[in-house]
């Protein structure tokens, strides 16, 4: 995006005698809100329309599920780490597939989560993206935590934000 | 002395001493892998190569003797392009799998890598592939992609624990580390070799994959396997110890500790087996109470006992400050010269590495905090004796299992009229207490051990009981710990509600109406220091993080066994 | 008429008034919601039945419901008291605005007011003058500094504006020679409506009307963005719905009184030249009044989500070297009209 090149600043002594009593520019003012009221409108009617955002959109982490229904995470702990708002929580063991380790825990505290998308930067695997998901509602604390059922996504539905950051990153 | 000139600077150095011995000395660290202070020196990874002013061509800094004179630059632009040159070396065929290592974090490699690496690797070629996941024993894990062939642990098997066992095969890249056909690598100081393994090729079977060590905080502590009292770190998340390892203290464990010490001495703390409360037995079954209800409870059953019906029985795995205190109560408030405590001797289980055949931490300890039995009382034996007799009616049981050591005097011990036990987990006497208050270990309390050798050492609190707060207390934090809050899963960590020894004590004696009033077990530490001649000039300061001597003429008279 | 119908006409005059009083306060709320939202480019309340139309009864329900939280540290009594005054003053303004001429229902000559007294402008006057009390006593009784810098504020720039308002309603009465709203509204026959014959005076009048009544951009008072609400910073529920109704009955107020001062109240210029039934003349005459009224009503509306709120300095300013000469030249003006001009 281009800067704007800045304008010089303007002193009440700069102003010439139809600025001065405002008037004027009251009605200018006045026209131009009165104008914008026949405009078309912006808003979109949620929940009948929904923003579909574009892939570069940063909705909440979500895991990666390989097509086997593996799920690439190696719980490294660099996102748990990496986390300004310790939102993310990680358990390893050991499972007997090629890559010996994987998250027997791992959860994401939506209430912590601060949608900065370190995680998704820091993940050595690609394993933990930012989704387009950004309905998120909870009655309570618990249901805020959210565990790998929630959290595995199949990497077919991720198509958009990966390509973005293989773009991108 | 004789010095050498080290980058720019003039050292002192002891006539013998390589040179990267007498950087170290003064605070130098030239970089390493396959060298260890306390192994034969190798010098197979090359990653202190030093320029030597004179000769030819580097020289490897662990196998160089320093000698009068010799000027040695260890930063300058031949040596950064050489440790450049090994690093990329050693990278070559090094999997980036840092993402699963269990070493990530306090790995050598990765620290060189940084420091002494320009990150960059013209090697496009596939990686070699080893055998991973390789059990090398019952408690090491083998990973050969990752080994760089340092050597240390195959030197650590030969020559500090004196059991050979491990041996490289094959040659060039495919070079790779075997146990020695039909065996394995199971002598009793193996898990050493994971702590000197500069990278995660070889890794705990215990801890393997259970925290990132970014994850946890690590305190001070002494282990408690025996009576050597070998150094060790607690490291701790979430409230819960996940590793020992030794910590380095030259008069006592060097680098070391053995197995037993390193994977059984902490798991009672978070077992189910936990006595979570004071508990009181009501109709044969224990109930569990508060704190003031059961203090009350132990004074009035107590009241109802003369003397010489009641014994006391002190601890060699609790500390000084507890046994000071115990034998303070048994003489001053009950009366009683009935005091003593159990032996734990095991004579198979020394060696003449570390281990010593008490299995106890504190022996030595106990007897100089007081715990004797007086001039007209009875010793352990005696005591279990008039416990047959139904002379002694009310027994007194401090932090250890009376019937596990004497399983003989089953029935006796339960016609007891009382039986009081501090615990810090169920087992077979406090089946039959009549009222157990549920004791701190040693991971949550502060306090002192006296080892076989007569040091006494420091213990710090690891883990968090309900009275205590890891911040307010002083006690080491992790990330975590600092940040997190009771609303967070992992900060949640379970904690037990119970308290040190002598605690539990004062608050009895108190009851009893007696005057023994300490807040903190440094205060008991400063009384005893005035008031026994064998910690004469002590105090927690001068004790530190490595011990201190106790007397030793004291010491040497006691007699453990 | 005997005393009891006059007592009965008058209560059902009252009822009529205050009812529709408030459901064109709750509409009111409604509009300024809309308003400001097409403004912005957006659609506003839609979900709240038809077009969003049960939306300010859902926002009432909202405030009836909720907590009435008072601070430790406040004057309970006074606090409680504070948004009672504020709607009194603002409902019992209506009682002299003379919402149409006479109705002639059967043997009853009813008039459009309530209580047509003679010194009905100086009553407005006086009870606006009132209503400052209760944004001060509201922000004394808080117990804030929010609050409390709120209510000093409003009592400057009360004193300030009432002022120039003062002098402006001043030049209408020498035109009218009353201070009966009817006698106000009848001098304005024809063409001859105040807006025109002392424009510089409407204007002053109009200004000072958005400063007495709290709008912006003259809402000093409750300026969210430094005050936090100001003089209600510290209410909630229905003493909080005290003042928030208070405000729009005000703002109604407002624009029914400068319709009567300035706008020829209900009259519609020559009207009377059709030669329509009285009844249907008197409710044609009714419907201008209340069309000047929605008129002014929207201008509040409009210049409140155009213009950015003053500061307090350039408020001060306005009000003692801008809008206090202008009126009195405005007096010297209308005086010059009647002493040359003879009207």
């Amino acid at each position: 995006m281009e800067m704007e090149t800045p304008t010089k600043r303007r002193r009440i002594k700069d102003l010439n005698f139809w600025e001065k009593i405002y008037v004027p520019e009251i009605i200018k003012g006045l026209a131009l809100t009165f104008r914008t009221m026949f405009k078309p409108k912006f808003t979109m009617e949620y929940p009948e329309v929904k923003f579909e955002p574009t892939g570069s959109y940063r909705g909440r982490p979500v895991l990666v599920q390989e097509e086997n229904g593996v799920e690439r995470c190696v719980a490294c702990g660099l996102c748990s780490r990496v986390c300004p708002a310790l939102a993310i929580e990680v358990q390893a063991a050991e499972t007997e597939l090629e890559k010996e380790r994987y998250p027997v825990k791992f959860e994401i505290n939506m209430l912590r989560c601060i949608f900065c998308g370190f995680c998704e930067e820091v993940c050595p695997e690609e394993a933990i993206v930012m989704s387009k998901d950004y309905e998120m509602a909870f009655t309570n604390r618990e249901d805020a935590i959210y565990g790998k059922d929630k959290l595995l996504i199949p990497v077919g539905k991720l198509q958009d934000r990966i390509g973005f950051l293989r773009q991108y990153k | 002395m004789p010095n050498i000139n080290l980058d720019g600077k003039t050292i002192e150095f002891k006539q013998g001493q390589t040179i990267i011995e007498a950087a170290r000395d003064h605070g130098i660290e030239i970089p390493h892998f396959c060298w260890h202070p306390k192994l034969s020196v190798s010098g197979n990874c090359r990653i202190c190569l030093v320029e030597v002013e004179k000769m030819p061509k580097l020289v490897i800094a662990c196998s160089t003797l320093a000698s009068e004179g010799m000027i040695v630059h260890t930063k300058n632009e031949k040596v950064v392009a050489a440790q450049n040159a090994v690093m990329e070396f050693l990278l070559i065929n090094h999997p980036l799998d840092c993402p699963i290592c269990d070493e990530a974090g306090e790995c050598k490699l990765q620290d060189y890598a940084y420091k002494y690496s320009v990150g960059e690797s013209r090697f496009v070629e596939e990686k070699v592939h080893k055998d991973k996941r390789v059990a090398l024993g019952p408690r090491v894990m083998f990973d050969g992609e990752r080994c760089i062939s340092c050597s240390r642990c195959i030197r650590f098997c030969d020559e500090i624990a004196k059991d050979p066992e491990l041996t490289f095969v094959k040659r060039g890249d495919r070079v790779t580390i075997v146990t020695y056909p039909g065996e394995e690598m199971d002598n009793p100081y193996s898990m050493n070799t994971i702590d000197i393994c500069p990278v995660g090729a070889l890794t705990s079977r215990d801890f393997r994959f259970k925290a990132r060590v970014w994850d946890m905080s690590s305190t001070n502590s002494i282990c408690i396997g025996c009576s050597r009292g070998c150094n060790t770190e607690i490291w701790v998340r979430n409230n819960e110890i996940l590793r020992l390892v030794p910590r380095h203290n030259e008069d006592v464990n060097s680098y070391w500790m053995c197995d037993h010490g390193r994977l059984n001495t902490f798991k009672n703390v978070n077992a189910d087996s936990r006595i979570n409360s004071p508990q009181i037995r009501k109709d044969g079954q224990l109930i569990e109470k508060s704190w003031d209800e059961a203090v009350n409870e132990a004074v009035s059953k107590l009241k109802l006992f003369t003397k010489e019906q009641i014994a006391v029985i002190g601890s060699a795995y609790a500390t000084c400050e507890d046994n000071y205190i115990i034998a303070k109560f048994a003489k001053t408030v009950l009366g009683t010269g009935n005091l003593d405590y159990i032996r734990h001797i095991d004579p198979s289980f020394a060696d003449d590495i570390l281990r010593t055949e008490d299995l106890t931490p504190n022996s030595l300890g106990a007897e100089l905090a007081g715990i004797q039995p007086s001039k007209s009382g009875l010793d352990i034996q005696g005591i279990l004796n008039a416990i047959k007799e139904k002379k002694i009616k009310a027994l007194y049981l401090v932090e250890d299992d009376i019937l596990e050591a004497f399983p003989e005097f089953e029935n006796a011990i339960a016609g007891l009229e009382l039986l009081i036990v501090h615990s810090t987990n169920h087992n077979r006497s406090t089946a039959l207490a009549d009222l157990i208050f549920p004791a701190a270990t040693y991971v949550e309390k502060n306090g002192t051990f006296v080892n076989v050798s007569g040091v006494v050492q420091r213990i710090h609190p690891a883990i968090s009981v309900v009275e205590q707060d890891r911040a307010l207390d002083g006690m080491s934090m992790s990330r975590l710990d600092k940040f997190g809050t009771k609303w967070d899963r992992w900060a949640a960590g379970k904690k037990i509600n119970a308290l040190p020894t002598w605690k539990i004590l004062t608050s009895v004696a108190k009851a009893m109406g007696s005057k023994i009033k300490f807040n903190m077990a440094e205060e008991i530490f400063a009384e005893m220091a005035n008031s026994i001649d064998a910690f004469k000039n002590l105090d927690y300061d001068v004790i530190g993080e490595l011990g201190a001597k106790v007397k030793s003429e004291i010491s040497n008279n006691v007699k453990v066994s | 008429m005997s005393i009891l119908e006059i007592v009965i006409i008058a209560l059902i005059k009252v009822a009529v008034v205050v009812g529709t009083m408030l459901v064109t306060v709750a509409y009111l709320v409604y509009f300024e919601r809309k308003v400001s939202a097409w403004a912005q480019n957006r659609i506003g309340p839609n979900r709240v039945g038809w077009h969003g139309a049960l939306q300010p009864f859902a926002d009432l329900f909202k405030l009836v419901l909720k907590e009435d939280i008072v601070p430790d540290n406040a004057d309970r009594k006074i606090h409680a008291l504070a948004p009672v005054i504020a709607l009194l003053v603002a409902l019992s303004t209506y009682a002299v605005i003379p919402f149409g001429p006479d109705l002639q229902i059967g043997d009853y000559n009813i008039s459009l007011i309530v209580a047509d007294v003679n010194i009905g402008v100086l009553f407005i006057l006086a009870l606006t003058s009132l209503g400052v009390y209760a944004l001060t006593l509201a922000g004394w009784s808080s117990g804030s500094k929010y609050s409390l810098l709120g209510g000093i504020r409003s009592s400057a720039q009360m004193i300030s504006y009432e002022v120039s308002m003062g002098f402006s309603v001043a030049g209408v009465l020498l035109l009218s020679e009353s201070l009966r709203p009817v006698a106000i509204v009848e001098s304005q026959s024809g063409w001859m409506w105040n807006a025109i014959v002392q424009p510089i005076g409407f204007i002053t009048f109009l200004v000072s009307a958005f400063a007495e009544t709290n709008r912006l951009p003259f809402d000093l008072p409750e300026a969210e963005p430094e005050l936090v609400g100001g003089f209600h910073t510290e209410y909630s529920s229905m003493k909080f719905a005290g003042f928030f109704l208070a405000e729009y009955a005000n703002m109604i107020m407002a624009s029914a009184f400068i319709a009567t001062l300035y706008l020829g109240g209900w009259q519609i210029p020559y009207i009377e030249k059709l030669g329509l039934s009285p009844i249907l003349e008197t409710l044609l005459c009714f419907g201008g009044f209340l069309l000047k009224m929605a008129a002014l009503l929207f201008f509040f509306l409009w210049v409140r989500w155009s213009l950015p709120r003053f500061r307090y300095d350039q408020l001060m300013n306005l009000g003692w070297k801008v809008m206090f000469p202008l009126s009195l030249i405005n007096i010297i003006w209308v005086a010059v009209l009647i002493m040359i001009f003879g009207m």
